[in-house]
């Protein structure tokens, strides 16, 4: 537990302090960021070994959705990408600062554990995801207690889906994930995670490898750009730890 | 130990009364040249500050030498990078000096992406008795001139200039952390945290590039080139370190691109030492070569471990810097402090070697006896011409009367930057914005 929030807290203090690299003079140093994307990934896996000690201790039934956006949440700004000099470090950077508010705000509050938070965070994302303006999607990260984590713009859609699969499902295969990211490094755990998760629908297509059955909430959005975005996010997912 | 000389920065000499410190005074790099009589210093500032030592005189027995300023020049000036859209410091990272081949000095100065070749000369004389201008510059009024005579070179006082004779620009993608001139004083090669770039000193426009470690993915990087330095003898040998704890030797003689290490050096992680921190406190911050050759020593965030070339499976000798910060990661990754890149040196003898802590504090290690030191270097514990006195961290329990603890620590007072004269035990020490020269009891 303890070491769970002390994981949380350093990662949070990382992404703070990758943002703030970027204010610097002199531009982004690459062996700070490097640094401080190690230092993030050590973290991450400390609270994510911790987080499945406690989950297994507690056995408890409660909504598996909120846990479940909880490993998908790539970092926004690996070194790779705050690197490129190019229109992907700006677009980064934006988003970051809002959702940072939102979670040291909420990081303050004290906080339950992720497995006990009421099913609002379900709802929010749900709701969220009705929702077609991209600002106001990011801002809901706090969901789960997952505040150290800040993910990027484009990976918020992968996590909209995926409360809408089933819990049980989801909730069992989280527990999987986590363990086996728990052994491994994140890399190839988070990779075969992904393919499993997708792998049905990947095969139900045939062709282009595009998820074609998205969940309720995507239905809203043209199907085609939708599909294009999800396996730009998971590519960039898989590829960014 | 040793007799203390405090020489201040020229810039801050109306600000004696002040305790605060102008970001651009602080000290960023500190080189003695090859024979010792000049000592270079950059600045945050993008200056250059170099002290001359005086000439030893009979009638003053008891002032051995004292450094003094020689010049000062603006050495590089801030940029901007209008296709980036970044700022680019002009901070001096590193300071290289050529060795002395005529009257004049040259060095080398580097910011985060231009180096430079400046060179420092004298001027005592000046031509006087021209015929068509008078003392003061004025055209003479030609109806006037009814003579005809030869100027004649007259002692003047001493000027020194700076002049920048070369700029080598343009080269680096990434930021410049370290230069090193080679044995052959014709090339010299620049480092940044993925390339290294072989120049000739005669031309600007081109470099070679002899390292590359950018991978083509850059989502795969793991580890960046921290800093890089020629062999002292061969002009064929360089190494450079990792800040993955590992250290490279390559032979340019082997291939172009010296992407294929010769040796690799690298100490098998002790597993009980394990932390989550570990992996950027093995973050190696500065290689040197022995005056020798035979040896390197690196620098790591608390340690400082000496190799031998001859053996790549671990280093010959390990010594601790201030091993009673490794329950402290934590907190100085929060202040930021776990970042701090400090430097090493060697004396001139390859037998003591010298780096820099927290607090003032700068720590010796002699490298036959075994015994070390931990030094301060502030103006409220040593007076001039005092001796220093050895300090000691108490890293628990009772705390003795001149110990300090390791919470009072200041951790804002860091020691980075030193310097040791190339044969004699004169050191130089940067503590923020002052510099420090320490020298050896005269008797």
């Amino acid at each position: 537990m303890e070491a769970q929030k002390e994981a949380q807290r350093i990662m949070t203090m990382s992404v703070w302090k990758m943002y703030h690299s970027r204010m610097q003079r002199g531009g982004l140093r690459l062996h700070r960021s490097l640094q401080l994307s190690l230092v993030m990934r050590s973290a991450r896996e400390l609270y994510l070994s911790a987080k499945v000690e406690t989950d297994e201790a507690e056995l408890s039934p409660f909504p598996a959705a909120a846990l479940a956006p909880a490993p998908n949440l790539p970092q926004p700004m690996t070194v790779a990408e705050a690197e490129d000099a190019s229109l992907q470090v700006s677009e980064e950077a934006i988003p970051a600062p809002e959702p940072m508010e939102t979670q040291e705000a909420r990081v303050n509050e004290p906080a339950p554990a992720c497995s006990r938070l009421p099913p609002v965070p379900n709802a929010t994302l749900s709701q969220h995801s009705m929702k077609p303006n991209r600002k106001r999607r990011s801002s809901s990260l706090g969901q789960c207690g997952e505040a150290g984590l800040v993910p990027s713009k484009k990976a918020r859609l992968e996590e909209e889906t995926a409360p809408t699969e089933g819990k049980a499902e989801v909730e069992a295969e989280d527990l999987e994930r986590r363990q086996s990211q728990a052994e491994e490094g994140p890399f190839p755990s988070l990779a075969r995670v992904l393919q499993k998760r997708f792998s049905g629908i990947l095969s139900n297509t045939g062709g282009p490898p595009k998820p074609t059955a998205p969940p309720p909430s995507c239905e809203l959005q043209p199907g085609c750009r939708q599909a294009d975005n999800m396996i730009n996010i998971l590519v960039r997912t898989v590829v960014a730890f | 130990m040793e007799e203390d000389i405090d020489t201040r920065k020229i810039n801050n000499s109306f600000l004696r009364d002040h305790s605060y410190a102008t970001e651009a005074d602080i000290i960023s790099t500190v080189e003695f040249n090859h024979t010792g009589e000049l000592l270079a210093t950059g600045d945050k500032g993008g200056r250059v500050v170099i002290f001359q030592r005086e000439q030893e005189s009979k009638n003053q027995l008891h002032r051995r030498g004292e450094y003094n300023v020689y010049s000062t020049f603006q050495s590089h000036e801030p940029e901007f990078d209008y296709l980036k859209s970044l700022e680019i410091e002009e901070k001096i990272n590193k300071i290289r000096w050529l060795p002395q081949q005529n009257a004049a000095y040259f060095l080398l100065s580097t910011n985060d992406k231009t180096v430079k070749l400046w060179k420092v000369s004298e001027r005592d004389k000046r031509p006087e008795g021209y015929n068509l201008k008078d003392e003061d510059g004025r055209i003479r009024d030609p109806a006037t001139i009814t003579t005809l005579r030869v100027p004649v070179l007259r002692p003047m006082d001493l000027m020194v200039e700076a002049t920048p004779r070369r700029v080598f620009a343009n080269a680096h993608t990434y930021h410049i952390n370290s230069i090193s001139v080679n044995s052959d004083y014709e090339t010299y090669m620049s480092a940044d945290d993925l390339r290294i770039n072989l120049w000739n000193f005669e031309i600007t426009n081109q470099s070679f590039n002899i390292v590359d470690i950018k991978p083509a993915n850059m989502e795969e990087l793991t580890e960046v080139i921290t800093a890089a330095e020629f062999h002292p003898l061969h002009c064929n040998t360089f190494v450079y370190s990792s800040s993955k704890g590992t250290i490279r030797l390559c032979d340019m003689r082997a291939s172009a691109l010296c992407d294929r290490h010769t040796k690799f050096f690298e100490e098998p992680e002790d597993p009980s030492n394990r932390s989550f921190f570990s992996e950027i406190i093995s973050s190696i911050s500065d290689v040197k070569f022995s005056h020798s050759g035979r040896y390197i020593m690196t620098r790591d965030y608390l340690t400082v471990k000496v190799w031998d070339l001859n053996m790549e499976n671990r280093p010959i000798e390990t010594y601790q810097v201030h091993d009673y910060l490794r329950s402290k990661l934590c907190s100085l990754y929060e202040n930021d402090c776990i970042f701090d890149k400090f430097e090493c040196v060697w004396n001139g003898s390859d037998s003591v070697i010298m780096t820099g802590s927290y607090n003032n504090f700068f720590r010796m290690f002699d490298r036959n006896t075994k015994r070390d030191v931990t030094l301060e270097a502030s103006r409220e514990n040593s007076k001039p011409r005092a001796i220093l006195k050895p300090r000691k961290v108490c890293v628990g329990g009772k705390r003795r009367k001149d110990e300090i603890s390791v919470d009072s620590l200041d951790f804002s007072k860091k020691i980075l930057h030193t310097a040791w004269h190339p044969s004699e035990n004169i050191i130089a020490v940067a503590a923020t914005n002052n510099l420090y020269i320490f020298q050896d009891k005269v008797n």
